[in-house]
C-alpha cells in the first residue's frame, strides 16, 4: 500500500495517474461509497482510492464518537491490506493535507480535520511508501 | 534560469529569494530588478509591509510595480539581468479580481500569461526568481470563489514548479531543495 499526501490542488492526482497508469479508480468525488471498493478492485490489480475526507465527512453525523469513527476507517485500511495480500494487489491512497492552518470555527470541521489527520497517520503506519506532493512535485518521506 | 521559491507566511522565502537573485546577478552580471506585484498606494498596513520588505532588501535593486501584466513588466527589464518577482499569490488575486480588467482575464489567460513570462525570460536571458506562498494545506475551502482562487493559484504553482530549474520550499528560514538544474530529488 502507498500513500500520497498533499494540500488541496497540489497535483496528487496527476502524480498518481502518471505512476499508476493502469489503476482502477475508486473515488468519493464520483459518488462511490468507500465500502464499495471491492467491486472496483475486481477489475484491477492496482486500486486508487481518493476522497477520504468526503468518506469521513459522510460518517460524522452517524458516528458522534471520534475514536470509534477512527477505528472504523482503520478497519477499511486493514481490509485493503488483506485484499493486497490475498490478491497480490496494490492499493494507492490519496489523502489531502488539511491540518496546516488555524483551527476551524465549526465543530464538524474540527472533527473532520482531526479524523483526516488520524486517517493519514493510520494509513502511513500501514503503507510501505509515503509520498508528499507539493506543487506538482513529489518527494518520498522517510520514517 | 528560473527558480520557484515558496513556503508559508514569514517562512523566510523572500530573504532566500533575494539572496539567490544576488548570487545569480553576481555570477552573470547585468542589473538586478525587483518586481513587486503589490500596489503601493494602498492602506497603512500595506505601506508598512512594503517598507519592511524594501528595507530588508537593501541597495542595488531597480524596483518595478505591476499588479497584473507580468509580461509587460518583463519588457521593462534589460536582457541579461536578474528579476525577482514577489509574489504570485497577490498577482493571482489581482488577475482574477482587479476591477480594471473586469471580464477580460480568466484562469486560462492567466496561465497563458505565466507561460509567456517564462518563455520570454528564457529567450531574453533574464534570470527569473519567482516567490509565492503556500496556502493550500489547511481545510479545503467551502466558498466557491475561494476554491476558484486556490485552484488557479495552485495551477500557477504547478506550472512554475514544472518549468523552473530550481524549486525550493522554505521552512523556518531553511531551504528544502525539491529540484535543482532539472534534477528532481525524491
Amino acid at each position: 500500500m502507498q500513500l500520497f499526501i498533499g494540500g488541496t490542488c497540489a497535483g496528487k492526482r496527476g502524480v498518481v495517474r502518471q505512476r499508476f497508469a493502469c489503476a482502477g479508480w475508486h473515488s468519493a468525488y464520483a459518488g462511490q461509497a468507500l465500502e464499495a471498493w471491492p467491486s472496483t478492485a475486481a477489475g484491477s490489480r492496482c486500486l486508487v482510492l481518493e476522497g477520504w475526507e468526503r468518506w469521513i465527512g459522510e460518517r460524522l453525523a452517524a458516528e458522534p464518537d471520534d475514536d470509534r469513527l477512527r477505528q472504523a476507517m482503520a478497519r477499511e485500511l486493514d481490509a485493503l491490506r488483506a485484499w493486497e495480500a490475498e490478491q497480490g494487489g496494490q492499493a494507492v491512497l490519496i489523502v489531502v493535507e488539511m491540518g496546516r492552518a488555524v483551527v476551524p470555527l465549526g465543530r464538524e470541521n474540527r472533527r473532520l480535520r482531526d479524523l483526516n489527520g488520524w486517517l493519514a497517520l493510520d494509513a502511513a503506519a500501514r503503507c510501505e511508501r509515503v509520498w508528499y506532493v507539493w506543487n506538482g512535485l513529489v518527494k518520498g518521506l522517510s520514517r | 534560469m528560473i527558480a520557484f521559491i515558496s513556503g508559508g507566511a514569514r517562512s523566510g522565502k523572500s530573504t532566500h529569494a533575494e539572496a539567490l537573485a544576488r548570487r545569480w546577478q553576481a555570477e552573470r552580471g547585468g542589473a538586478r530588478y525587483y518586481l513587486a506585484t503589490a500596489r503601493s498606494g494602498s492602506d497603512g498596513e500595506w505601506q508598512a509591509r512594503i517598507g519592511r520588505h524594501r528595507q530588508a532588501r537593501g541597495e542595488g535593486w531597480i524596483t518595478l510595480e505591476e499588479p497584473v501584466d507580468l509580461v509587460a513588466a518583463l519588457g521593462r527589464v534589460a536582457p541579461g539581468s536578474t528579476l525577482l518577482l514577489d509574489c504570485l499569490t497577490l498577482w493571482a488575486s489581482q488577475l482574477l479580481y482587479a476591477s480594471e480588467y473586469a471580464g477580460e482575464l480568466d484562469e486560462a489567460r492567466g496561465i497563458a500569461m505565466l507561460e509567456r513570462l517564462l518563455a520570454e525570460a528564457r529567450r531574453r536571458d533574464v534570470a527569473l526568481v519567482i516567490v509565492s506562498n503556500d496556502v493550500n494545506e489547511g481545510m479545503p475551502p467551502e466558498d466557491a470563489e475561494v476554491w476558484r482562487y486556490l485552484a488557479f493559484l495552485q495551477r500557477a504553482h504547478r506550472l512554475v514548479a514544472q518549468e523552473a530549474d530550481e524549486v525550493i520550499q522554505v521552512m523556518a528560514g531553511l531551504p528544502q531543495v525539491w529540484k535543482r538544474r532539472g534534477e528532481e530529488r525524491s
